[in-house]
């Protein structure tokens, strides 16, 4: 038996393998095994390594979609929406106002602010602006004007800011005043409650002591016989009282 | 009725570009599984999968319909692995890659292991053996053992006379025979 694969059967065999060959080519790879120990030997390795290679499955699918919508002519439209949902937040608020500042340009819209508070005047193409400044005429030294304006309203706004700290200050004058004559009469209050119960203790002792001063000079007036004499008649006058 | 695919094609030649998420979701497991195993990366074979759909859809008007459109998107796909094989770093090397070439060695007793574990372990040993054969092997036997195709399909896709296709078929098998031989008893 040959036991060298030298047949140059290789396709023959990979033909057979795969069971691709002809009745013919079968017959003829059937007829060589039989006697071919080779490729008997290299077909069963074959087999064998077909057997592992099929070890080797795809167990799960992951989800895969192509989009057809960004391979074509996309729309204008299109590209921004996907534009503006990718933007962060910031850069689509900063969008917004210069969208929003390009629009009043556009519109000739003036945005002043003044002592009237904001105001807002549009005017598209501009066409009332050059007929008001046309009747009304633009002043001859522009700057000059402003500056007098900005001086005055600087003054203006110095004097009321002093007028309202000074305002601010004769108030704050006044609360702190109310205070302290507040704190003074509780303060005062504390006092005379304070001193009214000390004088009436005064006046309970010196009560006390006078009472005690009586009793010492009642005793010292009476002898034994008279403080006899008034025990033993006090129980008699109060059976006699008791009688009554 | 199920629409061919060249219906397919033409319904989205005529105006209906949605007509080809038909053709994806016909062919789109094939195609990965044809990118994953030459790749042998996940991630890289799904970019593979997308730039084959994506590839394919922009150059439909020049589909002329003398092949099949199975066989023109083979083509189209192993050209995109090709080209992410070629711009691979040889220093890069996969998670999945670095765990094979460092730790992984076949357990002594395969027999006392889980068919699961077993299973698995084989495959490591398949994903890396098919990894290390010259891209023209690889191709020749992917298409074959695992999308099914034809010799003269194979032939038809590559561009390459049949013979030799069964050529890379046999030089292919040999190599991994030699290198899977010790999984022999395993099996």
């Amino acid at each position: 038996m040959n036991t060298q694969n030298n047949c140059n059967m290789h396709e023959a065999l990979m033909s057979y393998l795969y069971e691709e060959s002809t009745p013919d080519e079968k017959l003829r790879v059937e007829t060589h095994l039989t006697d071919c120990g080779a490729c008997k030997q290299e077909i069963h390795a074959f087999e064998r390594v077909r057997g592992m290679l099929q070890q080797w499955q795809l167990d799960d699918m992951p989800v895969l979609r192509v989009s057809t919508e960004q391979t074509g002519n996309r729309s204008i439209l299109a590209v921004l929406k996907e534009l503006i949902s990718v933007t962060p937040i910031w850069a689509k608020a900063l969008s917004a106002v210069a969208m929003a500042m390009l629009v009043l340009a556009v519109l000739g819209t003036d945005v002043s602010v003044g002592r009237g508070g904001v105001t807002f005047h549009a005017d598209l193409l501009r066409r009332n602006r050059v007929a008001e400044q046309s009747v009304v005429g633009r002043p001859e030294n522009p700057t000059s004007n402003e500056r007098a304006s900005v001086e005055q309203i600087r003054a203006e706004m110095k004097s009321l800011v002093n007028q309202l700290v000074a305002d601010r200050e004769s108030e704050q004058k006044e609360q702190i005043k109310a205070e302290l004559a507040s704190l003074q009469l509780q303060l005062q209050n504390v006092h005379s409650a304070d001193l009214a119960k000390v004088i009436s203790r005064i006046q309970e002792q010196q009560t006390r002591l006078k009472t005690i001063e009586r009793d010492i000079d009642r005793r010292e007036g009476l002898d034994l016989t008279d403080i006899l004499f008034s025990e033993v008649s006090k129980p008699a006058e109060r059976s006699t009282a008791g009688g009554d | 009725m199920e629409l061919s695919d060249t219906q397919i094609i033409e319904r989205t030649l005529g105006g209906e570009p949605d007509a080809f998420n038909m053709l994806v979701r016909r062919w789109e497991r094939q195609i990965y599984g044809l990118t994953l195993r030459m790749l042998g990366r996940d991630e890289e074979a799904k970019d593979a999968t997308q730039e084959t759909f994506l590839s394919a859809y922009r150059n439909l008007p020049k589909f002329r319909g003398e092949a099949k459109f199975s066989s023109w998107i083979y083509r189209i796909a192993l050209n995109i692995c090709n080209t992410k094989l070629r711009s691979r770093s040889k220093f890069a090397v996969s998670l999945d890659e670095q765990r094979e070439l460092t730790g992984f060695e076949l357990a002594a007793d395969l027999e006392d292991l889980g068919s699961e574990i077993q299973r698995e372990q084989i495959t490591r040993h398949v994903r890396r053996a098919l990894q290390g054969l010259p891209f023209e092997m690889r191709q020749v036997i992917i298409m074959k053992e695992y999308e099914g195709l034809k010799f003269s399909e194979i032939a038809e896709v590559l561009g390459i006379p049949l013979s030799t296709v069964k050529t890379r078929m046999y030089t292919g098998l040999s190599e991994l025979r030699k290198r899977l031989e010790h999984l022999r008893e395993a099996m």
